[in-house]
């Protein structure tokens, strides 16, 4: 353990000849990451939690320094992450694939999604799943890592169909979870329904 | 130009003050006549080079612009100098906007050069668009500016909705390409389909496997019932086996499909009709999307996989018994993107099968690393270079590598023009030596003497960068993470490699005298990036000071101390700094 700590510092010790660049800040994310990833080969459970070094929100101009990670429930790691912005270069729209499936929208870190900028327009980690209208032929897709609360994601599945003079109180939201089981949404906490939902179905209320 | 002629002289004067040009031993047309045959763009520019007639000529008989910066130059200067412009290919933000270095409305709108376009080239045909933030304003201004307009390519474009491909659909009467790569929008919307007129048969190319909509099934399968000389076909995920079976029974003469989701539950009736469907496809080089197949239905596609050139997996997680089952009947092929989960194993098939390759992306599955899956190592890579002798394009991402491993790759195939490797990993060693990966890319520039791009990862040190530098004689873009020791790396690399245009480098300890080591270097690049390093606000205002026509620009991260250049990219431009930079754009 010590030797390996000893690597990763001594690979950043030679770096920068002037003196009066304080490389500890900047270099925090890659000691961070440096040290995580020496750790990764080691079975131990990693107990440490890890900040990330958000970069600042432009659009709204809210400034985000330093937040933690949320633990996912849904999750069967020990580790909390630490997410360079932009490592490994993977094109951010590009979807990863889970564990036991083969393909899932990948688990969301509310932080990432909105740190280190959105030039690629979907961020890290999204989360599209189809959603059908009760009556409309064509279904959509909608990203729920972009949605804090139902009524948020209700009042833009609505707009999404072009029913903007209906209230969001007139529909009903159902979503299929992982076992297949179609279920009223608003029941569980969000984040366990962004985690379980596989796709969604909006109905008016009153059917 | 010729710099002894002055600017105004005609060729064919007979003045006798000052120099004068020797008359030209042939007419005009005659020149603009051979000159139209020369398609390559360097050859063109050479031409331009000759002589004041020569560019003349050249410039009235160029007909397809390449611009690889949107911001090095400006829609004026191209109107003035190109009248006749038929084709357009544009690109626009760096290359690290793929990974979201760069904040939204960062700029590249392709806006007012359509505007320009529309004004001065009437009978635009193609448009190819890179990393341009395109609205549906411009879509639409797109669609109703050019009645001949024919192709139109979106490559990881951002910034338009259904409404915009609505215009294209309706009104681009002539279209025969739609090709929508990789570009991200919130929620297309799938109603643009629908919009082709029912007369409408004219499309060859239609991609818009990227897209996030569902369309009408009726509709695309009408217009592709139509569209007789439809070669390149790819769908969406929207898109179920079954109905992709009916696509296929209308088209089978495509050369490039993408299919759509690949999981359904299919009768033993619907399995023969989609198998028979596929070995009806007896043209088709390239094959992608195959969203969620498993092992249980990949089978049907055996049929049409042996003229196979390209096999895309990238959006497949397949097993390694699955995948080399299916690479059995794919010896043709060429080029190969695949997930990791086919592991080292599945690279040993693919080293055994397809001995013509040239070409393999392997991408991670799990790419931050929060499944502790293996992904692919060294092994895999190795018996790839073992099998596939012809390999010369390879992207790997992996989580260990060695030196020894990387020096019998390169060995086995000394042909590499491009060779981007990425331990995932920041500075992670050599896992068996712990020793820096110097000697691996020591031994990458040293025996491929084609190596015209290079991705370095792991530990390094300056002597990577030395040794790139002494080499790397035909280098073109290099790509730099997490590595380095000091200024003199890049300084290496700035003086080292003459043909080097893009360089992009991000957390290294490379500051100011590495940045104005390669001031004038920078002329005759396309652009370099630097995030994260050692650059401060002060020397990029003296290389911006120093060098006019290089655009300076900073964008600095809130909370950094001032001094700090957080990220900057300079690039050649005679269009002087950006009009429409953001605020949070600094230009030096």
């Amino acid at each position: 353990m010590e030797l390996q700590l000893e690597l990763a510092l001594s690979s950043s010790s030679g770096r920068g000849s002037d003196p009066n660049q304080d490389c500890n800040r900047r270099r925090k994310r890659c000691f961070d990451t440096a040290f995580l990833g020496v750790m990764e080969s080691v079975d131990s459970p990693q107990t440490l939690p890890l900040l990330i070094w958000d970069e600042k929100q432009r659009s709204n101009g809210e400034l985000h320094e330093q937040k933690r990670i949320h633990d996912l429930a849904a999750s069967d790691r020990n580790v909390e992450d630490d997410v360079l912005v932009g490592w490994p270069p993977v094109k951010s729209w590009r979807k990863q694939f889970g564990h036991h499936s083969r393909r899932v929208c990948a688990t969301n870190y509310v932080n990432v999604e909105h740190g280190g900028g959105d030039g690629g327009g979907r961020g890290l980690n999204s989360m599209y799943v189809k959603v059908k209208m009760e009556g409309v032929g064509i279904g959509r897709k909608v990203d729920l890592s972009s949605h804090r609360s139902y009524q948020t994601l209700i009042a833009k599945l609505i707009a999404m169909f072009g029913k903007c003079e209906d209230n969001v109180e007139t529909y009903k939201l159902t979503y299929q979870d992982k076992d297949g089981d179609w279920v009223l949404a608003g029941d569980v906490p969000w984040e366990t329904f962004v985690h379980s939902a596989q796709r969604l179905k909006l109905q008016k209320n009153g059917y | 130009m010729d710099p002894d002629q002055s600017e105004d002289s005609p060729s064919n004067s007979a003045n006798s003050h000052g120099p004068t040009q020797p008359q030209s031993p042939f007419p005009d047309e005659v020149l603009e006549k051979v000159l139209s045959f020369i398609d390559s763009r360097k050859d063109r520019s050479s031409v331009s080079l000759v002589r004041k007639d020569w560019y003349n000529a050249e410039r009235w008989t160029r007909s397809k612009l390449f611009i690889g910066n949107c911001y090095s130059v400006s829609p004026e200067i191209v109107a003035r100098r190109f009248p006749r412009i038929k084709s357009v290919t544009l690109k626009g933000k760096p290359r690290f906007s793929d990974f979201n270095m760069l904040p939204r409305d960062w700029g590249a709108n392709v806006h007012s050069w359509l505007v320009m376009f529309a004004k001065v080239y009437p009978f635009l045909e193609e448009l190819r668009l890179k990393r341009m933030t395109v609205t549906d304003e411009s879509l639409e201004l797109l669609a109703k500016s050019f009645p001949r307009f024919k192709a139109l390519t979106l490559s990881s474009c951002d910034g338009f909705s259904d409404n915009g491909l609505k215009a294209i659909a309706s009104h681009c009467r002539n279209l025969t390409e739609l090709d929508i790569q990789d570009s991200v929008t919130d929620d297309v919307g799938g109603g643009w389909l629908s919009c082709f007129p029912e007369n409408f048969a004219s499309l060859e190319v239609l991609n818009f496997s990227s897209l996030n909509c569902e369309v009408s099934f009726d509709d695309l399968e009408r217009l592709v019932g139509r569209c007789k000389s439809l070669r390149v076909l790819k769908v969406n995920d929207s898109i179920t086996l079954d109905q992709l079976r009916r696509l296929l029974v209308h088209a089978p003469q495509l050369m490039e499909l993408g299919t759509g989701s690949f999981m359904q539950e299919l009768t033993p009736r619907q399995y023969e009709d989609i198998e028979s469907a596929f070995s009806n496809c007896r043209n088709l080089q390239v094959l992608s999307g195959l969203w969620e197949a498993t092992s249980l239905y990949l089978p049907v596609l055996y049929g049409a996989c042996a003229s196979l050139t390209f096999l895309n997996l990238s959006d497949v997680a397949l097993q390694s018994s699955e995948f080399a089952k299916l690479l059995v009947h794919c010896p043709n092929l060429r080029r190969l993107w695949v997930i990791d989960t086919v592991e080292d194993k599945g690279l040993e098939a693919l080293g055994s099968s397809c001995p013509l390759l040239e070409e393999l992306r392997v991408f991670p599955s799990d790419p931050y690393d929060r499944h502790h899956r293996d992904g692919v190592t060294e092994l895999g890579f190795l018996a790839v270079s073992r099998g596939c002798r012809k390999l010369r394009y390879v992207l790997y991402f992996c989580r260990r590598m060695t030196n020894a491993a990387v020096v019998t790759i390169v060995q086995n195939c000394p042909d590499f023009t491009h060779f981007r490797l990425c331990i995932m990993t920041p500075g992670q060693p050599d896992y068996l030596t712990n020793e820096p990966m110097d000697e691996a890319f020591a031994a990458v520039v040293k025996t491929c003497t084609k190596l015209k791009r290079l991705s370095v990862s792991g530990l390094l040190t300056d002597l990577t960068f030395e040794y790139i530098g002494k080499y790397a004689k035909n280098l073109e873009t290099l790509s730099v993470a997490f590595a380095g020791s000091s200024d003199w790396g890049m300084q290496c690399v700035l003086e080292g490699c003459p043909k080097l245009r893009k360089l992009e480098i991000r957390d290294c300890p490379f500051g100011n005298a590495a940045l104005l080591s390669g001031r004038e270097k920078y002329e005759m690049m396309r652009s370099l990036w630097m995030s994260s390093c050692n650059v401060t606000m002060k020397g990029c205002r003296l290389l911006a000071r120093e060098m006019p026509r290089l655009n300076v620009e900073v964008i600095k991260d809130e909370g950094n101390d001032d001094g700090q250049a957080d990220r900057v990219y300079v690039y050649r431009s005679v269009a002087g700094p950006r009009r429409d930079a953001p605020p949070f754009v600094l230009t030096l």
